[in-house]
């Protein structure tokens, strides 16, 4: 009994230590996959927002048009960018409870939170399925589950120290810009959210693979997963900035406490209470997908047919 | 030991309909065919016992395979394997079984053997003095000490069977299913693996149920032969039985020039009177099936019935047996071999 239940750690360590030789097996590829990969997208709100911001500006009145300086501008607004001559000047206004300054802080979060998200393309389980690649796993005494587990594990160690990196690096390119969190404990609840947001992800990407027991195509469903996840999470638009009946309903999501919520969390906009709440609301749906990836797991086996043996 | 009672096996397949129209006609209406790979299958494999599955391509080898190793469910019937049922083991049973196949890795493609073994070690929870024994004992069996460490995408065809088999073994099995596992080796190979199942099935009772269309691998490594045909089983005993049906036999071959005239209705109708018979006839050559005993009159025969330009005896071998088997059926075959 106590053999098996040491077991069990031993072999998702042993898990982690292979998933982990696979990964770094092409190191090139690696560096532009984990650090390049989704620094497109928050260029691009990037660009959006100051536009957006500066037609804001414009139209709210002279006063906080380009060229106002450090504390220039009327009272409307909260603090002020500190460079004046690229900054749209639109520092004052504020759209959906966000400033100019603020947003781009959220992007910044956003290009590190995203590092530790687990994606659906570290799972191949769809092919492994198709080709029938699972045979070899079942008449093993062991639950495939915990290899796939091991991967999770093994990607969220290695993205960490990504993660860590590229905020790193931003904070060199761009000191006053960068997102900096307002306290460790900050750092601490919104990493944690983060990660068990990450988890419900891997659990949902889990589930979407096993759909091929069913289907020929489970792609697109994944592409389609992850657009969703994204989006009512707030990897495009901060939540709390969409019109309030969005936000109402979203605000209950994993998806949204995996990325905007640890952002303001980093930023201070949201404190400890909402910390709590957050992680018990997830924990919760966390649960609630586990079930459902079994009841599919389970399901999809019935229909295996261990293709190409 | 292993139980298999009415067990059913039906595949659904979609059918596609190639082209434009079909892609539509895919969409709005697919249209399934089923398959029944297994139709009714009874079988009992008691421990220690070592059981060669042979059978034509698409008799349901593999799936009745699949299925008694809890692979995929039975659509009917019940499979049992160590008492459960085969689609419901436990970690408890999985530890006694293995599984070998020849045309699908169970080993990590991307790490070498040693990896993989110890990453199997860790499975089956192999202590580490056993580990070491037993690698050190198969690998020196199969000859493959020196390729441990090369990853397994890069081995060739026979040396990555053996690592299979190695990994199969490695938690001492005591149930272990082998699927081809001499598909496309060459003639040492097959020898080397046929003697290291043969070498740890008397030292321990290990049950194999093995598969294969080599009836040589069969023939030496299994006491009973089960024979399907369309997903039902055709023949099941002991190798000796079948054997005794054919040994005593002769085929001769005879080779004519491919432009002679040969009177069938005669020659056959001559042979019979040697209880010989006709058992095939190309353009250049006829084989002929005739007693050991009356071969010496029935030889001399021959040369004046036919233009002979070259003979060649032979003892009968278990395959053409088998053959007919699988063409007509148990009773039938043993019709034509009177
Ligand atoms: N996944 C599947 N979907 C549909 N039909 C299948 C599937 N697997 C097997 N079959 C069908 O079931 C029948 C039995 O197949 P099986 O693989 O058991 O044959 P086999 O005896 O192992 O043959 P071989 O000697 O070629 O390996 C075949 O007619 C095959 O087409
Ligand atoms: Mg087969």
């Amino acid at each position: 009994m106590t053999s098996a239940a040491l077991r069990a750690p031993a072999l998702l360590l042993r898990a982690v230590a292979y998933e982990f030789r696979k990964r770094i097996q092409f190191r090139a590829g690696f560096f532009v996959r984990e650090v390049l990969n989704g620094t497109v997208e928050p260029l691009v709100m990037l660009f959006v927002y100051t536009a957006l911001y500066g037609s804001a500006a414009a139209i709210a009145g002279p006063g906080a048009g380009p060229g106002a300086g450090p504390g220039a501008g009327p009272g409307a607004g909260s603090e002020v960018g500190s460079d004046p001559g690229s900054d749209p000047g639109a520092a004052a206004v504020a759209l959906g409870g966000w400033t100019y300054p603020e947003i781009i802080q959220y992007v910044a979060g956003l290009v590190v939170v995203r590092k530790l998200i687990f994606h659906s393309r570290a799972l191949d389980l769809a092919t492994e399925i198709f080709e029938g690649r699972v045979t070899k796993y079942l008449v093993m005494p062991f639950r495939f589950f915990v290899l796939h587990q091991g991967r999770f594990l093994q990607f969220t160690l290695m993205q960490v120290v990504v993660a860590g990196l590229v905020w790193l690096i931003g904070y060199a390119v761009a000191p006053d810009h960068w997102l900096v969190p307002v306290s460790a404990a900050a750092t601490l609840q919104a990493g944690t959210l983060v990660l068990m947001g990450s988890y419900c992800c891997f659990l949902i990407f889990f589930t979407l693979n096993a759909m091929a027991f069913w289907l020929d195509v489970v792609w697109s469903l994944l592409v389609m997963a992850w657009f969703v996840i994204g989006f009512t999470g707030g990897a495009l638009v901060p939540v709390s900035q969409m019109p309030a009946a969005f936000y109402g309903v979203l605000s209950f999501g994993f998806p949204y406490w995996m990325i905007t919520a640890p952002i303001e969390l980093l930023m201070g906009r949201l404190g400890t209470e909402d910390f709590l709440f957050g992680a018990a609301l997830v924990a919760v749906q966390l649960v609630a997908l586990e079930v459902l990836r079994r009841w599919v797991w389970r399901r999809g086996l019935a229909r295996y047919v261990g293709a190409g043996m | 030991m292993l139980e298999a009672r009415g067990v059913r096996k039906v595949f659904r397949t979609f059918e596609r309909v190639p082209g434009l129209r079909g892609i539509l006609k895919n969409f709005v209406a697919r249209e399934h065919v089923d398959i029944a790979a297994l139709d009714g299958v009874d079988l009992r494999v008691e421990r220690g016992e070592s059981v060669g599955l042979i059978g034509a391509n698409g008799a349901g080898k593999t799936t009745l395979v699949k299925i008694l190793a809890g692979i995929v469910p039975a659509s009917s019937g019940e499979a049992r394997l160590l008492g459960r049922d085969s689609f419901d083991l436990r970690d408890a049973e999985k530890r006694r079984l293995a599984l070998v196949m020849g045309q699908k890795s169970q080993l990590w493609w991307d790490l070498p053997p040693i990896d993989s073994f110890r990453l199997l070690k860790e499975i089956y929870g192999v202590s580490d003095a056993d580990f070491a024994e037993r690698l050190a004992r198969f690998a020196s069996m199969l000859d493959v000490e020196d390729r441990l460490k090369i990853q397994l995408r890069q081995l060739s065809l026979g040396q990555r069977m053996k690592m299979e088999i190695i990994g199969a073994f490695l938690h001492s099995p005591e149930v272990v299913f082998l699927d081809e596992p001499t598909i496309g080796l060459d003639l040492i190979s097959r020898e080397t693996i046929r003697r290291f199942l043969v070498g740890l099935s008397r030292q321990r009772s290990v049950t194999f149920v093995l598969t294969s269309h080599d009836l040589e691998d069969i023939e030496e490594t299994c006491r009973r032969i089960v024979v399907l045909d369309q997903g039902a089983v055709a023949f099941d005993g002991g190798l000796t039985d079948l054997s005794q049906r054919v040994t005593g036999k002769r085929a001769v071959e005879v080779h004519v020039h491919p432009n002679a005239r040969i009177d069938e209705e005669s020659l056959v109708a001559e042979l019979s009177l040697h209880g010989a018979e006709l058992a095939g006839r190309s353009a250049g050559a006829l084989t002929v099936i005739v007693s050991a005993e009356r071969l010496a009159e029935l030889v001399p025969r021959l040369f004046s019935l036919l233009e002979v330009k070259d003979l060649s005896v032979e003892r009968q071998p278990l395959e053409r047996l088998i053959r007919e088997i699988y063409r007509r059926g148990i009773k039938a075959a043993e019709g034509g071999e009177r």
